[in-house]
């Protein structure tokens, strides 16, 4: 009896706290600087470079150079993608070498172990995805004071932590693009929940705090309703996204996947649910993960940028950094087939706008 | 409890009072969480709620059934999760490649049968802690799988070979197999000689090889109908979604040693029922869920979670030493 007792305590004690508590929004607590309602381009403030430096780095200008990627996690379409990105620049340069390794699950501390073996091993730089930005520092500064270069992509690390780093899209380019599709399809009233990986996960609290930012501002009457951790799990994610959709019934108009697996898993479960058309489902994700909904109609818009142009790119500004072509103060950077990638916030490099996949182009690509 | 003095023998019908509370525990607890949340928010206890609580976790349920088994047997598989990932790859990738549906379907259950069966044999035979060698099987799948398919999605599945999403008189086929599979299994561990050796074996491995029992070939049982659940499990993982990620869930083999051991699997081997497994597997989900419902931070989910192993342990403890002070 004393075991129903504890449980029965624990079951109290739990309906007490969550009476008193407001739902979790997801978001950082950073400045936001959400784009204006319009297609009016955001400024690029004048900011001064504020990356670190190698200590004692070789001169390895033009020659053949080793490289090591170390991502979130491997074995997602989205950081397959990359990597195939990276082949493929370092197959048009010819002169870099560049090999993908990771953890198998989004953990800091594995990453961790992976950059300090290579570190020891000795590579002549280290492209990274933070799992946490300020974890993730000390090893990087131990490569950069090895004379190693370090360049981020995809998620970054505290700005001193490494050279430089590609930012796929800024967090208000894609919060625009999302709560807008989210508008054109649910209506400037609409009731939106979002399911997102962890709250502590960098890129997705800045979109969620950017995205409400920007919704307050542009489309005032929408409603966020809730924000649901699922890990990077995908049927976790659908068991989120069933539960959202039974607690909020009809009062839910659209769902945002933050993930590339919360998203398709949020779009199965309102097609499971026969809902599609009542509930949208607007979100990050990949092309090959979103096809089937897209192309039931049950899904209308997928946002992304282009993961291969990133694992691309990361690699350009690597060889450029490498070459001496990509100094602290620069504007502009080389980057291959992409063209001249402009120098934004200091020590980031950006990749572009973001790239919304729809039925009429989602079998264009294969990731 | 003071009646616990008169079982002389530490045995069977004390072993099957004291479960039975646990099972009763977890009942009452599952009955009381609809009740108040269904109070706070009548949604959580509509039908379409408690159905998606259901259909969502019945793989877990069903691969904790196994993993009870191996527990009871004194053993632990923390391959499980890697197992599952690696099956429903294995059964989506033949479904792609044309192969008869109902071969997707049971060759999961044939491959995972030879893989824990190979894990036992090596626990079993060559005297290794099965911790140390389910630890290395889960690397080998883990590293396996991704190198193998380089972590691209399985999409354009047949449609026939999503039994997950198929409905019988209305209900979700998944939890079919979660309360058929759990009832054949109670009664096979309570009534077969397998089933017995497998909970004697556990307890005290000298007085069950004294009783004529075979404690290795027993282990290599165990560890093979773990492996059959495994292989439904990964079926009903594989077909839930018209995707199939083909990588390991993160943390799937702590969810479902959880539910056994919550379930009142003692980590120590011996004791636990299956009927506890897959009403433990209940309770966590349908916390989880009732969090939502509820508004609470889901930060609080997994040290619930801890909560309830730490409460359980401590409670087959202390039981335990009731019960040697009874004797």
């Amino acid at each position: 009896m004393k075991r129903l007792a504890i449980i029965i305590a624990t079951t109290t004690a739990l309906t007490g706290a969550a009476l008193a508590a407001d739902p979790w929004d997801g978001g950082d607590d950073l400045p936001t600087n959400p784009l204006a309602c319009d297609d009016t381009p955001g400024t690029v403030a004048a900011k001064d470079y504020d990356g670190g430096q190698t200590t004692g780095a070789a001169d390895k200008s033009g020659k053949e150079i080793t490289l090591i990627d170390i991502p979130k996690l491997v074995g997602v379409g989205y950081f397959a993608a990359t990597t195939e990105g990276m082949r493929q620049a370092a197959e048009e340069l010819g002169n870099v070498k560049v090999t993908t390794d990771g953890p198998t699950e989004a953990n800091i501390d594995d990453q961790i172990t992976f950059i300090d073996n290579y570190v020891t091993q000795g590579v002549d730089g280290v492209l990274f995805a933070a799992n946490d930005p300020v974890a993730i520092a000390p090893v990087l500064k131990k490569a950069l004071g090895k004379g190693i270069h370090v360049v981020g992509y995809d998620a970054n690390s505290d700005p001193d932590a490494r050279e430089w780093f590609v930012n796929q899209a800024e967090f208000n380019g894609i919060a625009k693009s999302l709560i807008d599709q989210m508008a054109a399809e649910i209506g400037d009233e609409g009731k939106f929940a979002i399911v997102t990986s962890t709250f502590t996960t960098p890129n997705q609290a800045r979109w969620i705090a950017e995205m409400q930012a920007y919704q307050e501002s542009c489309h005032p009457k929408m409603e966020w309703l809730e924000t649901v951790e699922a890990q990077e799990d995908n049927i976790l994610s659908f068991n989120q996204a069933n539960t959202l959709i039974n607690k909020y019934g009809d009062d839910l108009d659209g769902i945002f996947g933050m993930t590339s697996v919360a998203t398709p898993a949020a779009a199965e479960a309102v097609t499971q649910a026969g809902a599609c058309g009542e509930t949208a489902v607007v979100g990050l994700a990949t092309p090959n993960a979103m096809r089937p909904y897209v192309e039931s109609g049950c899904v209308k818009s997928v946002v992304l940028w282009s993961p291969v142009d990133l694992g691309y790119a990361a690699v350009y500004v690597m060889r450029a950094v490498v070459d001496g072509d990509l100094s602290p103060g620069d504007t502009e950077v080389e980057a291959g087939r992409l063209g001249k990638l402009q120098v934004v916030n200091g020590s980031e490099i950006l990749l572009g706008s973001p790239f919304v996949f729809d039925k009429s182009n989602v079998n264009d690509f294969d990731f | 409890m003071a009646t616990a003095a008169f079982s002389t023998s530490a045995g069977y019908r004390d072993l099957r009072r004291m479960v039975l509370g646990q099972e009763m525990v977890l009942f009452i607890a599952i009955v009381l969480l609809f009740v108040v949340v269904g109070l706070i928010n009548p949604r959580f206890v509509a039908e379409r709620n408690i159905s998606s609580i259901f259909l969502g976790n019945a793989y877990i349920a069903v691969a904790a059934i196994g993993m009870s088994m191996v527990i009871i047997s004194g053993n632990i598989d923390i391959s499980v999760g890697s197992l599952i990932g690696v099956l429903a790859t294995i059964a989506g990738t033949l479904a792609l490649n044309g192969v008869p549906i109902i071969i997707c379907w049971l060759a999961p259950l044939v491959i995972g049968i030879a893989i824990t069966s190979g894990m036992g044999a090596i626990v079993a035979y060559l005297h290794i802690p099965s911790i140390v060698v389910t630890l290395g099987m889960l690397s080998i799948l883990k590293g396996g799988l991704i190198s193998v398919t380089g972590g691209a999605w399985l999409t354009n599945l047949p449609p026939e070979f999503f039994l997950s999403q198929t409905r019988l008189f209305g209900i979700p086929t998944p939890i079919y197999f979660m309360v058929g599979l759990t009832i054949a299994a109670a009664f096979w561990m309570r009534l077969s000689a397998t089933g017995r050796a497998i909970y004697a074996v556990g307890g005290n491995v000298e007085a069950a090889r004294l009783s004529g029992i075979d404690p290795a070939a027993t282990v290599v049982k165990a560890f093979a109908i773990h492996g059959f659940f495994v292989g439904i499990a990964a079926v009903l993982f594989a077909t839930q979604l018209s995707v199939i990620q083909s990588t390991v869930p993160p943390n799937l083999e702590l969810t479902i040693i959880t539910a056994s051991v919550v379930g009142g699997v003692s980590i120590l081997g011996g004791t636990g029922t299956v009927i506890g497994s897959t009403l433990a597997a209940v309770l966590i989900a349908a916390i989880a869920s009732s969090m939502i419902f509820v508004n609470i931070s889901p930060f609080w989910m997994r040290a619930v979670q801890g909560i309830l192993i730490l409460v359980t342990v401590l409670a087959d403890l202390w039981r335990r030493q009731r019960q040697r002070m009874g004797t």
